[in-house]
């Protein structure tokens, strides 16, 4: 029989055989009814005629009949006849299952493999998309080490994340003293240090890998501006959830809106002249040529101008965070990193409802 | 989009660095141009980040003369720079980076100073002592 391997790996989800497909392999003729613990044959038209080839070959005894044996045996002969052919028929079907059985054996060991090997990308940081989310194996298909170390550093980077923020919201519950809240501030400050720090590095081996967001769920992709969240978006939605606040303080906050705002506007048309420079770097010259090797250069240049984009965008975000926290108080500071946290989990746990939420059959 | 310009009137909002061979007396006037403006940007021709610099300064009010340095004289136009106004503060170290902001005929810094000072609340006042910003 062939080796099913190939329709595994063309499998578009890389999901199980199909069962259905793999009994018609397994016996011609064979009714797939599904039925493979039977060790009676069904005895149809196609055995008939296989087994009528073998059953000179092996009961040859039997030999032709002649009519007056057939007239004085012929109940016996009959029986015997088909007893025979019931004993090749059987045979047929145990070396059949037999064969369909190794073959999901195999079958089995390779899913195994697979999830295996599945799993040791995974943590190894492979981005190959959990659930639903699908897009990512064409990316995977050049490993990009910078990528997958920031993969694996982002996992761990979430985890501590959550584990800050009930420390967090815990600490603020019991009304801890301003002392211990200001550890637990300044740590969190410093983590949000270090996934800027990642996302430089990141920025350096694949911009357009952060650019995209593509370490992120799928609604945080949504709010995605720059390779990250907007700073005066998240200003107008933290702003309600840190009050009560005194007037100067709300002064300073909005103030430190309109400036965000201004610094983004100015990024944001830098990126439209990076994009109408890349158009035109790409359609320089003659299309009719067939070769376009000159605006590639230029066009690879004008992409080295993304990391800039990415880094100054973060510098921005983090830009932000430390005017905050200059402008509360520790405790206030203490909500609003604890808001902050809690809103990004929302989109996360937002992001995983979306992608199992039960769908209607295509 | 432009802002009202300021008194003075500063030179056209861009002005050309030249040809390729960086000549004296190009370096020069560069040097007279951002000791003569409160608030001025150099940069190299076609960077996305120098229009970045510029468009913050724009939707600020300041509406800055902006010098465009070729690729190719990038170098020299940073080392005459570094030498004759190095100083006030950059934190680019003594080598000038573009896109570069002068404020009052000093050396300011790139678009990350701009942005990190504008944040704080620092980046106004600063400009308005320097005489780009009238309030």
């Amino acid at each position: 029989m062939n080796s099913p391997t190939p329709q595994f790996v063309s499998s578009r989800r890389m999901s199980v055989y199909d069962p259905i497909h793999q009994i018609s392999m397994w016996g011609e003729g064979f009714k797939s009814n599904g039925n493979l613990s039977a060790s009676v044959p069904l005895i149809d038209e196609p055995d008939m005629k296989l087994d009528s080839q073998s059953e000179d070959a092996s009961h040859g005894i039997l030999g032709e009949p002649n009519k007056y044996d057939q007239e004085a045996n012929k109940p016996t002969d009959k029986i015997q006849r088909r007893l025979a052919q019931n004993r090749e028929a059987a045979r047929k079907s145990r070396l059949r299952k037999k064969a369909y059985v190794q073959q999901l054996e195999s079958s089995r060991l390779k899913l195994m493999q697979l999830e295996q090997e599945l799993e040791r990308a995974r943590q190894q940081g492979m981005y190959i998309g959990g659930g639903l989310d699908s897009n990512h194996l064409g990316f995977a298909g050049s490993v990009n080490s910078g990528i997958t170390t920031f993969e694996t550093e982002y996992g761990h980077w979430v985890n501590e994340q959550n584990r800050q923020i009930t420390e967090l919201r815990s600490a603020l519950n019991a009304h801890i003293g301003d002392m211990e809240l200001r550890i637990l501030v300044d740590g969190m400050m410093s983590h949000y240090a270090e996934i800027f720090r990642m996302k430089s590095a990141a920025a350096k081996a694949d911009v357009f890998y952060v650019m995209s967001g593509m370490w992120k769920t799928t609604a945080e992709r949504f709010f995605l501006w720059i390779g990250g969240f907007r700073p005066s978006e998240l200003l107008k939605v933290l702003g309600p959830l840190i009050e009560p606040l005194t007037e100067q303080q709300r002064l300073d906050i909005y103030t430190l809106g309109q400036s965000c705002q201004q610094a983004e506007d100015a990024l944001s048309q830098g990126m439209d002249k990076l994009r109408q420079l890349l158009a035109d770097s790409v359609a320089a010259g003659q299309f009719m040529e067939g070769t376009y090797i000159p605006q590639m250069t230029s066009a690879m240049e004008n992409l080295e101008a993304l990391v800039s984009f990415v880094n100054q965008a973060d510098h921005l975000r983090q830009g932000t965070l430390q005017q905050m926290s200059r402008i509360l108080t520790i405790r206030q500071a203490a909500r609003c990193l604890l808001a902050l946290g809690e809103y990004f989990q929302r989109l996360r746990a937002l992001s995983s409802l979306w992608s199992n939420r039960p769908r209607e059959p295509a | 989009m432009h802002q009202k310009n300021q008194i003075p009137d500063p030179p056209p909002a861009t002005a050309d660095g030249g040809g390729g061979d960086g000549n004296g007396a190009e370096l020069d006037n560069v040097v007279k141009m951002v000791s003569e403006n409160p608030v001025m940007v150099i940069g190299t021709r076609g960077c996305c980040m120098c229009h970045v610099v510029q468009k913050l300064l724009q939707g600020l009010g300041v509406n800055p003369p902006v010098y465009e340095v070729d690729e190719v004289d990038e170098a020299a136009v940073a080392a005459e720079l570094s030498r004759k106004v190095v100083g006030g503060g950059g934190d680019d170290g003594g080598r000038v980076q573009f896109p570069a902001v002068f404020v009052g005929g000093k050396l300011f810094g790139g678009l990350e100073r701009l942005m990190a000072t504008h944040i704080s609340g620092e980046l106004v006042p600063i400009l308005k002592d320097a005489g780009a910003l009238w309030l």
